[in-house]
């Protein structure tokens, strides 16, 4: 098992094709600073880019997934976010990039919510593709209790997986969505007891290890193109993508170890 | 059949009755020098006489479409040095072709790669297609069409976004600014690029090639003289061939065989 500890606040494990990164400041909740926008940036990047990589998971440690951005290095004019036009200019040029490329990246990523994702938190857990929580955890947009509109993409995604009610509710009230509440609204993919988390997860991450890879790609740029386009435009691009996905070899071995009844290599 | 022609900075292909011209000098994402410029322009004067030849795609292969010109070989050129070579100017081969030219788009095409892109007629774009002119930030500006072709395409605003700041459009922004016809996966940006001059080599020659300059008529007169060359275009196709077999396989329900007469 490979290790690679970038510097403390992130942890980037690459292990059977899963690339696990874990925010590590449990003390802090996983707070986000200055230095771990950085690193968490950093290993988002090295996880797309590895090609070893084929599932990424992405996980707090200690209570909480992450408690949003580090409000104490804000108020302390720390952290690169002295004026409003700081706060601007960090969403701009550090979050937007990074959850971008989070969101787009041709592979599989698990969020694995071992508590609350709260502000910046949840906008990483909801721009991942799958959510499996415990009961602990929730979403809160607290953005309205501190005076701030809501950020880091949440007003997309949130009503495009809540809807918008729930979304406006969650952003005028700043009360938290709990797990429970999230699962039936499908904005949480699975629910499982704290103790079965990482076994669930692990077991999901390691499931699509397996499956071919450009075909989860496809899907990805699929729905990525998709939610930007009309419906005839969705059907064409999807017609395009099949053709180069029904050349490849992932799509020939399906065919052959599905008539041999034997599972694929 | 293939009938490759040795160019030195482009690849040819001629697989009848569509040709593609390939930039190809990867080492450099295709810089536009002035000696792939003349190939450009040569290959096309040729394609344009050949008569198996009904359409043509140009592209820059999987990764890029063309970054630049080459800026090591211009940083210490003078105004008189640029104006005698007249590399931007050099485009006649592009300007005078009279059959569909289609642009396959992948990756990055900047400055003169987004300027040679603008001059087709269409462009089929991947998924991953960056088209920009990034000039200003090398204290220059477009020089071979970037500022008249931006604005006649995307309107004035976007054009001065793109030749002020010198930032990228992605495939997706492009396509809503109407600079590219379609978006597809970029590995089958080159294939629907083909079929589309396939397409199009099954149509009438003739009507084709009136049909370009009359588009391309639009962008440079008066609406009354455009109109005007349109309609003695249209009054010169009664006199083809192709116009009686087009209207006579219409009125009999069959598909037109045309001869470009």
């Amino acid at each position: 098992m490979a290790t690679t500890e970038v510097e403390q606040h992130v942890m980037v494990r690459i292990h059977d094709g899963v690339g696990l990164i874990q925010l590590n400041r449990p003390e802090k909740m996983n707070a986000i600073g200055a230095l771990t926008r950085k690193q968490l940036g950093d290993a988002i990047k090295q996880v797309e880019r590895d090609d070893a990589v084929r599932v990424v998971v992405l996980t707090g440690s200690g209570r909480a997934f992450c408690s949003g951005a580090d409000v104490t290095e804000m108020a302390q004019g720390d952290g690169g976010m002295r004026t409003p036009e700081d706060v601007g200019n960090v969403l701009r040029n550090e979050y937007m990039p990074m959850l971008t490329r989070l969101r787009t990246m041709p592979k599989p990523v698990i969020a694995a919510m071992n508590g609350p994702a709260v502000g910046i938190g949840a906008s990483y857990a909801l721009a991942c593709d799958i959510r499996i929580a415990t009961p602990e955890a929730y979403i809160l947009e607290a953005f309205v209790n501190i005076g701030l509109a809501p950020d880091g993409g949440v007003s997309w995604l949130l009503p495009r997986l809540a809807g918008t009610g729930i979304a406006y509710e969650m952003f005028f009230t700043g009360k938290p969505l709990q797990a429970v509440d999230a699962h039936r609204l499908g904005v949480i993919n699975r629910l499982v007891p704290a103790d079965r988390l990482e076994a669930e997860v692990r077991e999901l991450a390691g499931h699509l290890a397996t499956q071919p890879k450009g075909a989860m790609a496809g899907a990805k740029r699929a729905v990525t193109h998709a939610l930007e386009s009309s419906y005839e435009e969705a059907l064409e691009f999807e017609s395009y993508l099949q053709e180069a996905q029904a050349a490849s070899p992932e799509f020939a071995e399906g065919v052959q170890a599905f008539l041999a009844k034997r599972s694929k290599k | 059949m293939i009938a490759p022609v040795a160019y030195e900075n482009i690849l040819v292909e001629i697989e009848a009755p569509i040709a593609t011209i390939t930039l190809n000098r990867p080492k450099v994402l295709n810089a536009l020098s002035p000696d792939l410029i003349r190939e450009v322009n040569e290959a096309l004067g040729e394609l344009d006489a050949d008569e198996q030849v009904k359409a043509v795609v140009l592209t820059g292969g999987p990764k890029v479409f063309a970054a630049g010109a080459d800026i090591g070989d211009m940083a210490d050129r003078t105004a008189v040095d640029q104006l005698r070579r007249d590399q931007t100017g050099r485009w006649a081969g592009i300007a005078a072709f009279s059959k569909p030219l289609i642009a396959a788009v992948n990756g990055y095409a900047l400055g003169g790669g987004c300027e040679l892109a603008l001059m087709c007629d269409l462009i089929i774009a991947g998924d991953t297609a960056r088209l920009g002119q990034p000039e200003i930030n090398l204290g220059i500006i477009p020089g071979a069409g970037g500022t008249q072709r931006w604005p006649r395409t995307a309107g004035k605003y976007a054009a001065m976004e793109a030749m002020l700041s010198g930032a990228p459009v992605t495939a997706r922004r492009a396509y809503e600014l109407g600079l590219v016809n379609k978006v597809v996966p970029a590995e089958m940006a080159f294939e629907v690029a083909k079929r589309t001059a396939r397409g199009l080599a099954e149509k009438p020659p003739l009507a084709l090639r009136m049909a370009k300059e009359a588009v391309l008529k639009a962008f440079e007169s008066p609406l009354s003289e455009g109109l005007a060359a349109e309609r003695k275009s249209f009054y010169f196709l009664f006199s083809t061939e192709d116009q009686k077999e087009g209207m006579h396989a219409f009125l009999e329900k069959r598909k037109g065989v045309f001869k470009g007469r």
